[in-house]
């Protein structure tokens, strides 16, 4: 990584090697020189985000006072782990339509499971829903079938065989006292739940960083032809990214029953697609691929949470929240959308 | 089928370039899919023989096709610039409350007559214009600004719908339109049928379709012979906007009352049904025809699903298994160690 040829920031090649000059490590720094560009991909989706609450909380003080921010942490937790996973596939250039339906899934059977299994339920989910994700980046790799079209037909089976599980009701946990600390125990404030989501978020980060199936996965989603010829396993790195995506599917699943004890599939976590691509892309995610920063869809997560939770209570009427979410997310998403690759936009 | 842009200097050159192409466009890959279509119909009606190819089926599918068919010209043709249109079911909503509350309606806001079809039309091409110009102007990725375009529809929708009562059509006059047959036919389905007429001939015969294909094929190449690259995009999202606010309208005839959801589950159907069709999601290849074809055979999985008995909990699943089996198929020849798919 550091035997990067070190070129000018500002100059935008598309065929631009490895690494994005956003998360430079100290190691990076001092050989470079940091554009505006480059700071604003930095920092740009944290920047939206405390925007964004500060206008609600200068609007509205009582927001802060009242754990304003650890009821959008709490809230954002599961999306944040679905965007996380989200954020790896985009990162190979394909996307996951399914792992909200996955996370759903894994918190049926979770909460069918946990009375008669207890940890044994949550080691089972964490490998159905990792499995899961290895069979869709198999079918993606090996067969050569787009990414959205496959995983839009698993959607439609995770969804089937969640309604099958539940039987069409909720179905509830019979004993939770293992999740219970989740969000019973805070940290600085914040659920311990989130804490692990930004734990992970780290974790992907130095992944990508720092260690060389990381750089692979960076690799395959700058320019998948090359990759290849560079002797990349671009197979490999696409099944890793759609397993990671399952696995952190799965734990998003085990924060829907922390958090609510029961699922069922119109419940909570129902409608987590959208928001978990949207946290992504306003976390500066780039859809065409190779350019992530996990540490950032966090704040892209809790920008996403932030808008309803705030738009509430700034007392807008209900029936305008709908406009107002999808006028900040594609303001949001412009103001931070990573300006490397612009030659073309589809 | 292949990009007419490329074939052309072929067809002026050599006379008979026309008529050997057809044998090339007619591959067992177009017949795959008529063929599957055949083989729905024949399970189906061998499991249903009395009810379903009876005539009420088969309007009920012509009349339950209509919407998706509508919205999937407009998709297809986005859909072949490589973009995608994730706003249809908010812009449908959006349309359709339009349209209600300019006609004539139980709240009595306003009647307009035949001038409400428009009204809700420019509603559906306006938000189509607005996410074109996002797109092109501010160069972010057609997938957000449509997405985003979904929540600012559904969200005009549910302002237009206010907190008064529910909106309701009278009955008969143009509730039951759709519903009314013409050559025995609903007339929900004929209005499909022109839209899909001229969605054909404008991506086969005008300039704004040979450039859709350009644009999806190679952007750069489009770009670099002269094309008006940001004009034809926006041009397509005015049209597939103008196309998702006719459905909206359909759909809220159908319903028969004003709601912002009028338009729920048309995405994933009608995105699936482009796909299963055979266009190309990366651009560049399909047509409107192969997407008629596609909405044609999840409807007639959806319905010979329920009239077989099928739980409905399991119809997800069997058109996802259907989805990913239909891609596998189309995606076999194709493969190639060095081919790159998203």
């Amino acid at each position: 990584m550091t035997q990067q040829p070190t070129e000018q920031p500002t100059q935008r090649s598309p065929e631009r090697p490895l690494t994005d000059t956003a998360t430079a490590g100290p190691s990076a720094g001092p050989r470079r020189r940091w554009s505006a560009l480059d700071v604003w991909t930095t920092v740009g989706p944290l920047a939206v985000f405390i925007a964004l609450f500060v206008l609600v909380v200068s609007l509205r003080p009582a927001f802060l006072g009242g754990g304003g921010l650890a009821i959008v942490a709490t809230q954002a937790t599961a999306i944040l782990l679905v965007a996380l996973g989200q954020g790896m596939v985009l990162h190979v250039g394909s996307i996951d339509l399914s792992n909200a339906a996955n996370a759903l899934f894994c918190a049926i059977v979770l909460a069918q499971a946990l009375g008669s299994f207890g940890g044994g339920a949550i080691v089972l989910v964490l490998v159905i829903g990792t499995v899961i994700g290895v069979l869709n980046g198999v079918l993606v790799a090996f067969f050569q079938v787009p990414s959205f079209a496959l995983t839009l037909g698993t959607l439609g089976i995770l969804q089937a065989a969640g309604l099958i599980v539940s039987d069409r009701t909720t179905v509830y946990a019979e004993d939770t006292s293992l999740l219970t600390p989740m969000f019973g125990t805070a940290m600085a404030g914040l659920a311990t739940a989130f804490w692990i989501g930004v734990v992970l978020a780290v974790a992907l980060w130095a992944m990508l960083r720092f260690t060389v199936p990381g750089q692979s996965l960076t690799a395959v989603g700058l320019n998948e032809t090359g990759a290849l010829f560079s002797g990349v396993r671009t197979r490999a790195a696409k099944i890793s990214a759609f397993a990671i995506s399952g696995l952190l599917a799965s734990i998003a699943g085990i924060m829907i029953i922390a958090q609510a004890g029961s699922a069922s599939s119109t419940g909570l976590g129902s409608d987590l697609l959208l928001p978990g691509i949207t946290a992504a892309i306003v976390g500066g995610t780039a859809i065409t691929g190779g350019i992530t920063n996990p540490v950032n869809i966090v704040f892209g997560a809790l920008t996403v949470t932030l808008i309803p939770i705030g738009a509430a209570a700034l007392g807008m009427p209900s029936e305008a929240q709908s406009l107002v979410y999808g006028l900040v997310i594609i303001v949001a998403v412009a103001l931070t959308i990573s300006r490397r690759r612009v030659g073309i936009v589809k | 089928m292949a990009n007419p842009v490329t074939r052309e200097p072929s067809e002026q050159s050599v006379s008979t370039g026309r008529r050997t192409r057809p044998h090339h466009r007619f591959e067992v890959r177009s017949l795959g899919e008529v063929g599957a279509l055949a083989v729905l119909i024949i399970v189906f009606f061998a499991i249903n023989p009395s009810t379903f190819l009876s005539i009420g089926n088969i309007r009920t599918i012509l009349d339950q096709a209509a919407t998706p068919l509508i919205v999937g010209v407009g998709a297809t043709l986005v859909v072949l610039m490589g973009a995608i249109d994730l706003s249809v079911e908010g812009v449908m909503g959006a349309a359709g409350m339009a349209f209600i509350l300019t006609t004539e309606n139980s709240r009595g806001s306003v009647d307009l007559g035949p001038l409400s079809f428009v009204v809700g039309i420019a509603m559906g091409a306006a938000l189509g214009v607005a996410a074109g110009l996002i797109h092109t102007r501010l160069k972010v990725p057609s997938f957000i600004v449509t997405l985003g375009f979904w929540f600012v529809g559904l969200g005009i929708a549910t302002v237009l719908f206010g907190t008064e009562t529910i909106p309701l059509l009278p009955d008969g006059g143009i509730k039951a339109w759709p519903n009314e047959t013409f050559l025995g036919l609903p007339h929900s389905f004929w209005l499909a049928v022109l839209v899909i007429a001229v969605g054909w001939v404008v991506t086969r015969f005008t300039r704004l379709g040979r450039f859709t294909y350009a644009i999806g094929d190679s952007e750069e190449v489009a770009r670099s012979n002269g094309v008006g690259v940001a004009r034809t995009k926006l041009y397509v999202f005015a049209v597939a906007g103008a196309c998702t606010g006719l459905a909206g309208i359909l759909a809220t005839l159908r319903l028969g009352a004003g709601a912002p959801t009028v338009g729920g589950g048309v995405l994933f159907l009608t995105v699936a049904a482009v796909v299963i069709g055979g266009t190309s999601l990366g651009g560049g290849r399909g047509g409107v025809l192969r997407t008629t074809l596609g909405v044609f055979m999840l409807t007639v999985l959806t319905n010979g699903l329920i009239l077989s008995g099928v739980d409905s909990s399991i119809q997800s699943g069997v058109s996802g298994a259907v989805l990913i089996v239909a891609i596998i198929f189309a995606a076999w020849p194709h493969r190639s160690r060095l081919r790159i798919v998203k």
